[in-house]
């Protein structure tokens, strides 16, 4: 399956599920899949996608929260799985395009094109749900899962690379008062107040 | 006994509505997170691997409502920034940093001097403000002003915890 097949796929899954997604291609490709507020477009810090989703699954038990990830961003900050493992949030959905590459940045091979295996390194750190898909029918079907099943989940999707077409908006902090508005809290400061 | 001074970081971040803290620990850090632990239990602390991962995680509890505040020690400093810059500052998160100097005076260990000099240039650099504790009858207001700073202006600020305040006597 093709990046952009399994991103579409996701989206049409989504209800008020707040996304953070990584930069470059990944956020390229759930815009184009279809914007929402509730998705966090980042723009840098690449390997915090996993990072900002734990932060915001602990602040809201009561939500499930999703983690659109590369596999070249997961292996930078790999200590995430370690967080993640131990704080062990029910609410967390980590899904991880794996396409063995660096696509943003002209497709250089990543290690988990030959070696690395992002699912084992996850289960290794004590992440209860676990899986790899390779089509859309079983991304569908663990999507399905996982609403019923307490995670936290690592999702490893293995897709193979696509050009995308559109960018998201890049005000950073549009993106952010946009999405805390969405999440029913809107930023401090963005209201006017009683005197 | 834990010190004075940590007792007054802990009352200015409660007072300052401060619920979540995320943290790589030092050894000063340890008497602030066990006041946290004896005398606030409504205070969350998450242990982060690294202190990029820890700034990630603040901006999500951020995201979701909460006042972060991030632990580290100055060389942790150095493993945050490309977070600092592209994630906390370019979307203007505001995340109060608490910071444990090395490699100030007193510092026996130079593998620790190069970071600690380069610290308060490298704060103002990315533009966050920063308070220094100078003593521990200062440390509770100093933070509610550290906090008020960043929650109050939507921006990263950060608060300096130098050896004289956690060392005295020049001990590291």
């Amino acid at each position: 399956m093709k990046r952009i097949e399994a991103i579409v796929c996701i989206s049409k899954t989504l209800a008020d599920e707040p996304v953070i997604v990584s930069l470059g291609h990944p956020a390229y490709d759930l815009f184009a899949a279809g914007d929402r507020p509730l998705n966090f477009y980042t723009w840098g810090s690449m390997g915090m996608t996993s990072s900002i989703a734990l932060g915001l699954a602990l602040a809201l038990p009561g939500r499930r929260v999703i983690a659109l990830d590369g596999d070249g961003s997961l292996l930078m900050n790999l200590g995430s799985l370690a967080t993640i493992g131990a704080c062990a949030p029910p609410n967390l959905i980590v899904i991880v395009m794996d396409n063995g590459e660096y696509g943003t940045t002209g497709g250089q091979a990543t290690a988990t094109r030959s070696t690395a295996d992002l699912e084992g390194a996850a289960r290794a750190m004590g992440i209860a749900r676990t899986c790899t898909v390779r089509s859309l029918d079983e991304l569908e079907r663990v999507l399905a899962e996982s609403r019923h099943a307490p995670g936290p989940w690592v999702v490893v999707a293995k897709v193979e690379e696509s050009a995308p077409a559109l960018k998201p908006p890049q005000d950073c902090v549009f993106i952010k008062q946009r999405f805390m508005a969405a999440l029913g809290a809107p930023e401090p400061g963005t209201e006017g107040m009683r005197l | 006994m834990t010190p004075a001074w940590a007792h007054g970081i802990c009352a200015g971040l409660h007072a300052s509505g401060c619920r979540e803290v995320v943290y790589v620990p030092d050894n000063p850090l340890s008497h602030i997170l066990a006041v946290l632990g004896q005398d606030y239990p409504d205070v969350r602390t998450t242990l982060a691997t690294r202190e990029e991962e820890a700034l990630g995680i603040a901006a999500g509890l951020y995201l979701g409502g909460a006042r972060p505040v991030v632990l580290m020690q100055s060389s942790g400093l150095g493993n945050t920034l490309n977070a600092l810059g592209s994630l906390l500052v370019a979307y203007q998160i505001p995340v109060l940093l608490i910071i444990s100097m090395r490699g100030g005076p007193g510092e026996w260990n130079w593998a620790q001097v190069p970071m600690g000099r380069a610290l308060v240039p490298v704060l103002d650099a990315f533009g966050i403000r920063h308070v220094t504790i100078e003593d521990p009858g200062s440390a509770e207001e100093r933070i509610r002003a550290a906090a008020a700073l960043a929650f109050g202006t939507r921006h990263p600020a950060a608060c300096l915890l130098p050896r004289r305040l956690t060392a005295p006597g020049g001990r590291s």
